[in-house]
């Protein structure tokens, strides 16, 4: 039973492409092509689920059951969403390359939970990463190509890292399946294992854009189609989390120095991905920045929790491990959820304006009120704001650190530090996703397009319902997910109301939270009923002083970050210039004035180019032995088989 | 949660909803006389609120349903807040509601709808207002958490009843002395959160200070007094935190009979005074900072919190 509906999550993408190749662009073979995929994902998500509870639980490992079960959700919302997306641009997506990529790359990351076995595993992440970029150079610019080379780059390093480092921990035996990895693991030298370790990270981290091997992932995920980059950016980066899980669980024990890497590379990914996200103002960049911030929590929890396996077991270390565990996993759903849904929104947005620029939009509630309420609600669990479930995640890191203060003094004093880490990274990601509503959305278009998307229907209510659906499920991981994971063997109703407790006393309950809310709310609409005049409202103009308002006089998101800019301008390398060039040489008030502001890469200016220009110099300088002269040729050849020799005898 | 909890409950919110505008005007009149002026009496705020909800609303032409909302959203998430501080007493709520990093949680959720107030009516003024104050809202996080988990440690509990009923318990103990520059940090925190000096200038919306006052320029009639009730009812549960934790005297619980109520009352009216002489002293000796400094005053605070979590951890005093 269970094994059947893993064979259609599988089939059912399959010959959703198959279908696509007898007529692509009709509405009716998108229809059916897509809406296969959303079956296979929901088939996925019943396995999942399946695995868990009922007559064939543990048919998976729960690990496997709930990265498939990701895969699942955001293969149904994403090709749920395709069904009424792709029609809008019929020339670029409508084919059958596309849906049968769309289709390998589903495959790609159902086959990578499922697989077996070393070689399984990288011929499935091939398939992933190969068809993901055919996904990224969809629209076939040159922004596209760009972003798809540097993609393809950054991924195929990648897989040699990982592979490498599997082969490592394999003893290069190829068919092993984990079990056997796990054991010829044990077998190594502690400096083979150091070695793999950091190979692995370096492979599954630049998958998942943790800093410093996360250049290309803002790119590719804001080039490729919306209903693409919310798989890329939604499950795509928890297959590598998975990756990164499955092959931590290989190793027999992990030195402390190697898991305070991972800690550390996750805090700076989340304080990097949060400070870009809070300055971009371009909509799918931000989002994407918004994944590398995510992940690196997501990848500083997982780290803290090998390093506290590490550690000799106490009560205090299992409570934080306990803590730690909960954060990953609500986390990594609540953010699959999120990013999905925002992706999703984020697409339907550019499809009605043609633009992707925070600064030329604007005005959208008035117009799309449903729609807008919708990304509001998103954007606030983006936020990690209550009653959404990214609070609950957030508050079992927070909680577990709390803990942390009680340990050993250097320890103590570095969980200090965490926690105010952790608060600036949930205070900029807040920035970030309030500005991203705030100049969509609020005010007055910025821009013709925008005006006339205001003026123009609404978005169809298919492109309304997957981000729809993602915000209820945001909702839903605190209210059940978060009593789920505590609760004990036989499930009752009553546990899903239970409070999460954890040793240290402290408690949540999503449920009482949302009562609260709900009831504060509530008591607010009821005073201001009671006391309010019956005069009502009038609808007048803005506040003008005097001088008509334009749209042009408005903040545009550029604006909204200038203080983040300015206070952060040494991480983000702002710069800014003014020019004035006077009209009218008696009066310099009368002035041309031009403004260029620029932010950088901290890691392209003082990593990603001095390497590239190394590259080039030493390229330049082996170019004078390629001289065309044979005999030279013959010559290094000859001293090339010495060397070789020499330590062949060595 | 018992009947006595839940009246409990009940009785300090409206404690805190009855005395938030005394507390405003109390500050306003304490500055009033340190500059030689008379000042408008304490009570004038429930009548400035009175008058405001008797007028007739504008609103601004190109605003959407969220500038609608906003009042509500805002009074809503700052009533809640009244609810879960422990202004009279402690006791009533459980370990979840209580919970620290809800409070910074739900104080953040108010902010955030107030920016989008700010956001919605297409004006400068509150654009500008709503990036100065989300802005702020980000740096000042990292103190915020670090003071309530140092005090969370301290205590030996991650809720605010937690934290009140450990103070309560060993009010001016020598061992309590050790937390004073985490109250300094949460004093400056208090500040920050609730735009007063040096942060931010709440008698003007000048260009020069707008924040708070900025993002609420276009709302007039009730929502402008839901906006500014929330705003001083935000001042007083904070000042009640703040001062139960600095003299943690005389803190009922909802076991305790109707003479402790009272006598708690009186006292948080005690304590909410004392509180405005002190903000009110502090605004007429500081002036306020540059917008473009202030990341210095929210180092300055990181740093007092750090230190703070530092003795405290370390076991230095």
């Amino acid at each position: 039973m269970l094994t059947g509906l893993v064979i259609v999550s599988f089939a059912l993408p399959l010959a959703g492409a198959l279908s696509s190749f007898v007529s692509a662009s009709s509405d009716e073979s998108i229809r059916i092509t897509y809406g296969a995929y959303a079956l296979g994902g929901l088939s996925a998500l019943a396995a999942a689920i399946g695995s868990f509870v009922g007559p064939f639980a543990g048919a998976l490992a729960p690990i496997q059951a709930f990265f498939f079960g990701i895969i699942g959700i955001g293969t149904f919302l994403a090709s749920l969403y395709a069904i009424a997306y792709i029609p809008l641009y019929r020339e670029s997506y409508a084919s059958a390359w596309h849906a049968s990529a769309f289709a390998l790359f589903l495959i790609g990351m159902e086959a990578v939970v499922l697989s077996p076995s070393v070689l399984a595993f990288l011929i499935a992440w091939e398939l992933m990463s190969i068809s993901g970029y055919f996904l990224v150079i969809s629209e076939r610019t040159p922004d596209a190509f760009r972003a798809g080379v540097e993609y393809l780059v950054m991924t195929q390093l990648g897989f040699a890292a990982i592979a490498s480092g599997m082969l490592l921990l394999a003893g290069g035996a190829p068919f092993a399946t984990w079990q056997e990895v796990a054991a010829s693991a044990a077998q190594l030298s502690g400096v083979a294992r150091g070695v793999a370790f950091v190979l692995l990270l370096a492979g599954f981290g630049s998958k998942a854009g943790l800093v410093p091997l996360h250049q290309w992932l803002p790119k590719a995920h804001s080039q490729a189609p919306s209903h693409a980059s919310a798989l890329l950016s939604g499950v795509m980066l928890k297959v590598a989390l998975f990756g990164f899980i499955l092959s931590v669980s290989l190793f027999p024990g992990i030195p402390l120095a190697l898991s305070a890497l991972v800690i550390a590379l996750g805090l700076l990914s989340a304080f990097f991905g949060a400070l870009h996200a809070a300055v971009e103002d371009d909509l799918k960049r931000l989002l994407a920045w918004s994944s590398i911030e995510n992940l690196g929590l997501i990848f500083s929890g997982v780290g803290a929790v090998v390093m506290l396996g590490a550690l000799p077991q106490s009560p205090l270390v299992s409570a934080m491990a306990a803590g730690m565990v909960t954060f990953v996993i609500l986390h990594t759903l609540n953010h699959a959820l999120m990013k999905l849904s925002l992706f999703l929104s984020a697409g339907t947005i550019v499809a009605k304006t043609h633009t992707r620029d925070l600064d030329a939009l604007g005005g959208l509630a008035a117009a799309w009120p449903v729609f807008s309420g919708v990304v509001l609600a998103l954007s606030l669990a983006a936020a990690a704001l209550p009653p959404f479930g990214t609070f609950f995640g957030e508050w079992a890191y927070l909680q577990a650190l709390v803990l942390g203060l009680s340990a050993p003094l250097p320890a103590s004093i570095a969980a200090a530090l965490v926690l105010g880490i952790i608060g600036l990274v949930g205070g900029l990601a807040a920035f970030a996703f309030v500005k991203l509503f705030s100049t969509v959305f609020l005010g007055r278009a910025r821009s013709e397009h925008a005006a006339h998307a205001v003026a123009g229907e609404r978005p169809s209510l298919l492109l309304v319902v997957p981000p729809a659906l993602g915000a209820l499920a945001l909702l839903g991981t605190g209210l059940f997910v978060l009593p789920l994971l505590s609760a004990q063997a036989p499930l009752s109703a009553h546990a899903l109301f239970a409070s999460t407790v954890l040793a240290s006393g402290a408690a949540m309950n999503a449920w009482l939270v949302l009562v609260l809310l709900g009831g504060a709310l509530l008591l607010a609409f009821l005073a201001a009923r009671a006391f309010a005049s019956e005069r009502g409202a009038r609808v007048t103009g803005t506040w003008d002083c005097g001088t008509p308002l334009t749209p042009r006089m408005e903040q545009t998101a550029t604006g909204f970050a200038a203080p983040v800019r300015f206070f952060f301008r040494a991480i983000v390398l702002a710069e800014k210039e003014v020019t004035a060039e006077p009209v009218v040489a008696t009066n310099p008030w009368i002035a041309k004035r031009r403004i260029l502001w620029s932010v950088d890469s901290f890691w392209e200016r003082y990593a990603y180019r001095p390497i590239a220009a190394l590259v080039l110099r030493t390229a330049r300088a082996m170019r004078r032995m390629q001289n065309g002269v044979v005999q030279a040729y013959l010559l290094f050849m000859f001293i090339a088989l010495i060397i070789v020799l020499v330590i062949a005898a060595v | 949660m018992s009947i006595a909890s839940l009246l409990f409950v009940f009785f300090q919110g409206l404690a805190l909803l009855a005395l938030a505008p005394l507390v405003t005007g109390m500050i306003r009149r304490v500055k009033a006389l340190l500059q030689n002026r008379r000042g408008a009496p304490v009570c004038q705020p429930y009548w400035t609120f009175a008058t405001l909800m008797r007028k007739e609303m504008t609103i601004p032409e190109h605003s959407s349903w969220v500038y609608r909302f906003v009042p509500f959203a805002v009074l809503g998430t700052t009533l809640a807040l009244a609810l879960v501080t422990p202004s009279i007493g402690f006791g009533a709520w459980g370990p979840s509601i209580s919970n620290i990093f809800l409070f910074v949680a739900i104080a953040a959720l108010g902010s955030v709808f107030l920016v989008f107030g700010g956001m919605d009516t297409g004006s400068t003024f509150g654009n500008m207002g709503s990036n100065r104050e989300m802005t702020l809202a980000a740096l000042a996080e990292p103190a915020f958490f670090l003071v309530l988990a140092t005090l969370a440690f301290f205590a030996g509990s991650a809720s605010l009843d937690g934290i009140l009923a450990f103070f309560a318990r060993t009010p001016w103990h020598a061992g309590t002395l050790v937390v004073a520059p985490t109250l300094l940090a949460l004093l400056l925190v208090t500040l920050a959160e609730n735009a007063r000096y040096p942060v931010d200038n709440p008698a003007t919306h000048l260009e020069l200070t707008m924040v708070h006052e900025a993002m609420i320029l276009e709302y007039s009639g009730p929502y402008l007094a839901m906006l500014e009730y929330a705003s001083a009812l935000r001042l007083a549960l904070f000042g009640a935190l703040f001062m139960n934790l600095l003299l943690p005297f005389g803190l009922a619980t909802p076991a305790a009979g109707a003479l402790a109520l009272l006598v708690g009352l009186v006292l948080l009216a005690v304590k909410l005074a004392l509180f405005a002489l002190l903000v009110g002293l502090i605004e007429s000796l500081v002036v306020k900072m540059r917008f473009y400094r202030m990341q210095e005053y929210f180092t300055l605070t990181f740093f007092i919190a750090f230190a703070g979590a530092v003795i405290v951890l370390a076991h230095i005093l």
